[in-house]
């Protein structure tokens, strides 16, 4: 329990924490005073979901990884465990809203958006640094959600988070970034050149 | 000062971001060149539209630059120089600037080899177009360095990314009924293309510019102060004053139309020599390959008494409404651009101008039939009608019984018989029984 007490400080997790759901709850309140309709507009799904894998991306690192790497302790489960718990809280935070007034949905896209844009970051992490994570999946998101392409199969791969749900090539696209995602970054860890605070 | 600037250049976010923003606005305008290949106006015009990604990404480069000052943990140093913030920020603030808009330059140069070889009608308005993008993706770099500066975390970047795009999508929602106002606050908006010769209103221009250039001095204002309340409020009054200038230029009410037409850019360039062919200025540079083609098909009407002497583009638009007069002696031409930025469809302008032997249909669509209307113009031609897709398989069917009926007559008789539906069609009478009367 300590540990995880330790963990949890160090990743700035209760940061991440509170501006994910903060800004989820922000974006839930503007929704359900300027909207009648129960149902939120797409758009508005897939950037609160952006928007909440752009807060996890400050817990992809600690503040000193070249000392993490050096304790003798099996990194790549703990790793994985934490991208599945962010996975997780994205999820409980977003589903829940379905049995509100302001509800993000559908489910399918939340669940698909969320874990292929998580595998996006921590691929972004193992590879160029928490810090830069973002970029990528930023970029990605915004172009797919402004020009979706749903006509064929490659324009539904590339613009993937935008597509309807039940779409089976975004699907797929998002399976594969969030199992790469996921591999990438529990075997390897976050990129050594960059941590998201690099020391002064 | 020089030198703080170039170093700045090579060591902060500017390069790195400029390169982002030409990566994405090259994408952007190649994916879909239609957009854009008629001219530098649409051009200038698409890649203000395209700011909904760009815009967003200049406020994201300012943020990540802001923290540059936190990461290394500083700002106590520096507070302790007896030196201005200012002298310290405006290298900063310079270095960005000058990136985000060689960035914007740069996305139009990637556009000019689409179009130098067909495109020349060059207006001031363009530039003016051109000018209010680039000052926008200042104006959100520096805001976004200011923004930043206030919130050193490191999700401000991407959240401030969301929220302009946010912006730029829910600014129009409240407006709904107020189109004018959308257009001063969002730099995107109004851009869709929807004839080759809109422009954007100089005044809509003006009013644009000053509401971002206000925006930016409040970004550089927030960026220089200390962070104190009242400091804060200060800074906010550069955007109160552009927001109420900016209001009080923009033109509303009647005098506001949302996708103004350039008169100059419809207006009609002829051809040398004769019979007179002419097209809208914006598409002067696709004369030579509509020349040819009109010339072919007035010279088959010419066997017809009282022919049609001229072809001229329809320049029609209908939001605002303009249309060039229907004349007897003029036929009109729809001049489309394609992908390349050269005449669409060409193998279509000569039986749309011999279609109905040169008659506009739409003086009096009521009295007209279809397959006499092609049945003429495949005579005209000499040749068997073709079948359109999406006509009624009938219509096709009588309008190649009617042709071969005309092609079993004696020449003489045959080419009365066609004249006398364009005569029947320009005074509006019914056409219908003229091709198959019986034979003298």
């Amino acid at each position: 329990m300590r540990w995880l007490t330790l963990y949890a400080r160090s990743r700035r997790m209760p940061t991440a924490l509170a501006v994910s759901t903060g800004g989820a709850a922000a974006l839930w309140t503007l929704w359900s005073v300027c909207s009648d309709a129960r149902d939120v507009g797409v758009p508005m799904v897939i950037l609160t979901v952006l928007l909440m894998v752009a807060a996890v991306t400050v817990t992809l690192a600690g503040p000193d990884d070249a000392l993490e790497r050096t304790a003798a302790l099996p990194w790549p489960p703990r790793r994985a465990a934490h991208l599945l718990a962010a996975l997780a809280v994205l999820l409980v935070v977003l589903l829940a809203t379905l049995l509100t007034g302001a509800r993000f949905g559908p489910a399918g896209l939340v669940i698909r958006d969320a874990a292929g844009l998580l595998g996006l970051t921590a691929l972004g992490a193992a590879a160029i640094g928490a810090a830069r994570s973002w970029f990528l999946p930023l970029g990605w998101t915004l172009a797919a959600m402004v020009y979706p392409l749903p006509d064929r199969v490659w324009g539904q791969i590339l613009t993937w988070q935008s597509q309807p749900p039940a779409n089976r090539p975004a699907a797929a696209t998002a399976a594969v970034l969030a199992v790469a995602g996921l591999v990438a970054y529990a075997v390897t860890g976050p990129a050594r050149t960059s941590s998201a605070e690099p020391p002064p | 000062m020089t030198r703080i600037l170039r170093t700045e250049l090579r060591r902060s976010a500017a390069a790195g971001a400029a390169l982002i923003l030409l990566v994405i606005g090259a994408a952007l305008l190649y994916a879909a060149p239609q957009r854009w290949s008629a001219s530098w106006m649409q051009l200038v015009m698409m890649q203000r539209e395209y700011l909904v990604l760009l815009w967003p990404v200049a406020l994201a480069a300012g943020a990540w630059q802001a923290r540059r000052e936190h990461r290394w943990k500083v700002a106590e140093l520096f507070a302790s120089t007896a030196r201005p913030p200012a002298q310290r920020m405006v290298p900063t603030l310079g270095a960005l600037a000058i990136a985000v808009v060689v960035a914007y330059v740069a996305v139009v140069a990637v556009a000019v080899p689409h179009l130098i070889g067909t495109a020349g009608y060059l207006p001031a308005a363009a530039f003016a177009v051109a000018g209010v993008g680039g000052l926008s993706l200042v104006a959100a770099a520096w805001l976004g360095l200011a923004v930043g500066r206030l919130v050193p975390s490191p999700v401000t970047a991407p959240g401030l990314a969301v929220a302009g795009i946010g912006l730029l999508m829910l600014i129009p929602v409240p407006n709904r009924h107020r189109e004018w106002l959308t257009m001063v606050f969002s730099p995107m908006w109004g851009m869709g293309q929807y004839t080759d010769y809109q422009t954007v209103a100089g005044r809509v221009s003006a009013a644009q510019a000053v509401w971002l250039a206000a925006l930016a001095v409040t970004g550089a204002v927030l960026l220089g102060s200390r962070v104190r309340w009242r400091a804060l409020v200060a800074a906010l009054t550069p955007v109160v004053l552009g927001a109420a200038l900016a209001i009080a230029i923009v033109p509303r009410g009647d005098d506001f139309v949302a996708h103004p037409v350039d008169p100059v850019a419809q207006a009609l360039v002829c051809a040398a020599g004769s019979p007179r062919v002419c097209v809208s200025r914006v598409h002067a540079g696709l004369l030579n390959e509509v020349t040819p083609l009109a010339r072919q098909a007035l010279a088959m009407l010419a066997r017809l008494p009282d022919p049609p002497v001229a072809a001229h583009e329809d320049t029609t638009t209908y939001y605002p409404d303009t249309s060039p007069p229907l004349r007897a002696d003029t036929i009109l031409i729809s001049v489309s651009v394609d992908a390349d930025g050269h005449l669409a469809h060409p193998a279509e302008v000569v039986p749309r101008m011999v279609f109905a032997a040169g008659v506009d249909l739409r003086g009096c669509n009521r009295n007209w039939s279809m397959p006499v209307a092609i049945a003429v113009g495949a005579w005209l031609m000499g040749r068997e009608p073709v079948a359109v897709p999406g006509d009624p398989a009938e219509v096709q069917a009588e309008a190649l019984d009617l042709w071969t009926g005309l092609r079993r007559l004696p020449e003489p008789e045959a080419l009365a018989r066609v004249a006398a539906v364009r005569r029947a069609g320009l005074a509006c009478e019914d056409v219908g029984g003229l091709l198959t009367r019986a034979a003298p």
